[in-house]
């Protein structure tokens, strides 16, 4: 086992202490955990601070040109102010890369993991930010 | 030896990350407004011995963030009888095989309170108590409930069917508290609303189901709840609802949260409906 395994398995515990079982709510059966779909330079539409969850909505071009429109939650306003989110975080206009775990009826819906924004910064959610769509209450920005 | 240094550098270097993300929190700015599940979490130890006869204060509860561990789960399966077999068979609670659109929870669907006993076993955020010389109060920041426990010696309601001394089931029934020693605080309540659910897995509960709550500060820092529900129609015998674990927190502080049913609304159309039902509500 080389070192680089070792240090991301301790890291990985070490989140899970950090976060602790934080605000779990609704489950993910509806989505495919697999591998998030990317948006690259999808233009955000909408930020719905509501709970249960907090809704981004965005539009995103596809391969052939079709403007897709997203809608994604994440988790609850008071976890994800806990890790630096708010209501302005995103803004009408933005153009970010949204990474989202799609629903499994193929609806362009889905669950929120992460956005890359244009000054090359990377905000998690709280219960599914994580690569493998783990925990990741501890992240800020990084 | 090469692979136990590794694991010691990598130890070494998961502390000192986890120890930048304290540092980081902790530099930024603070407000006595905030709730820091951070300052609860290093809140480490019994703080030394448990008040008499006091459980006022607020405290945080598994769902604070603050690491506090759920000690034991609601008993399962429950003791069903065939009565209540068919009731629970009707509620379908969210879970591995069944996603927020196939639910019918009525909190997820429409906010519906919790009621109790389920506000003190599910969503277990935060928790204050406080006292008059009559009554003690449970405040609930999840969706922000209180409770009233009567102290004064009456006894419970027990009719709750037909005729003029009927009582009107309620969302959080009727409740009375005494102190069982000087650290045990037993709480019995009646005249639960059967609309509601026991537990966030759907287990049902008929008008007449009595529950007993058993709060017990073993340390300053150290509440726990204990419950059990005797509801003889749906349960062969008395069901274990578990043993919940508080801790006190340090600011007092904690913060809200409130179902508001138009919120909800928009969640479930363009979001949950979407997710779960093929074809329904895309855009």
């Amino acid at each position: 086992m080389n070192t680089k395994v070792v240090a991301s398995v301790v890291l990985m515990v070490g989140l899970a202490v950090v976060t602790s079982p934080l605000f779990a709510h609704h489950g993910a059966a509806a989505f495919d955990m697999g591998t998030p779909v990317v948006l690259k330079n999808a233009v955000v539409t909408e930020f719905v601070w509501i709970n249960p969850h907090p809704l981004i909505k965005a539009d995103y071009k596809n391969a052939k040109g079709e403007v897709e429109h997203w809608t994604m939650e994440m988790g609850s306003t008071v976890s994800a102010q806990l890790i630096g989110w708010s209501r302005t975080t995103l803004q009408p206009g933005d153009v970010v890369t949204l990474y989202v775990w799609r629903a499994k009826t193929g609806a362009t819906v889905g669950r929120f993991n992460k956005v890359d924004f244009a000054d090359g910064t990377t905000m998690r959610d709280t219960q599914r930010g994580a690569d493998d769509g783990g925990r990741t209450d501890g992240n800020v920005r990084n | 030896m090469r692979k136990t240094c590794a694991g010691i550098i990598a130890g070494v270097a998961g502390a000192m990350f986890l120890s930048a993300l304290v540092a980081a929190q902790g530099d930024a700015p603070r407000s006595p407004w905030k709730y820091y599940p951070e300052d609860a979490r290093a809140n480490k130890g019994d703080g030394g011995p448990a008040p008499k006869r006091d459980l006022t204060g607020t405290w945080a509860g598994e769902s604070s963030g603050a690491g506090v561990e759920r000690l034991v789960p609601p008993e399962s399966p429950p003791p069903l009888t065939p009565l209540g077999k068919q009731l629970f068979d009707r509620n379908k609670a969210e879970g591995a095989n069944v996603v927020v659109a196939e639910s019918n929870d009525p909190h997820v669907k429409y906010c519906d309170p919790f009621g109790f006993p389920r506000n003190m076993n599910d969503q277990i955020r935060s928790m204050t108590i406080t006292t008059l010389p009559n009554r003690t109060f449970v405040l609930l920041r999840f969706m922000n409930i209180w409770r009233e426990i009567w102290t004064d010696g009456r006894a419970l309601p027990t009719n709750f069917a037909r005729g003029r001394d009927a009582h009107d089931p309620t969302y959080n029934g009727y409740s009375v508290g005494r102190w069982e020693d000087d650290y045990t605080f037993v709480v019995e309540t009646t005249g639960i609303d059967p609309a509601t659910w026991a537990t966030e897995s759907g287990y049902p509960h008929s008008v007449d189901a009595r529950v007993t709550e058993r709060f017990q500060r073993k340390s300053k820092n150290d509440l726990t709840l204990t419950m059990t529900m005797d509801d003889p129609k749906l349960y062969t015998r008395p069901l274990n609802l578990g043993t919940v674990h508080f801790r006190w927190i340090p600011s007092q502080t904690f913060f809200d949260f409130t179902c508001i049913p138009s919120s909800v609304q928009r969640y479930l159309k363009e979001m949950a409906d979407p997710a779960g039902k093929p074809g329904g509500g895309a855009r």
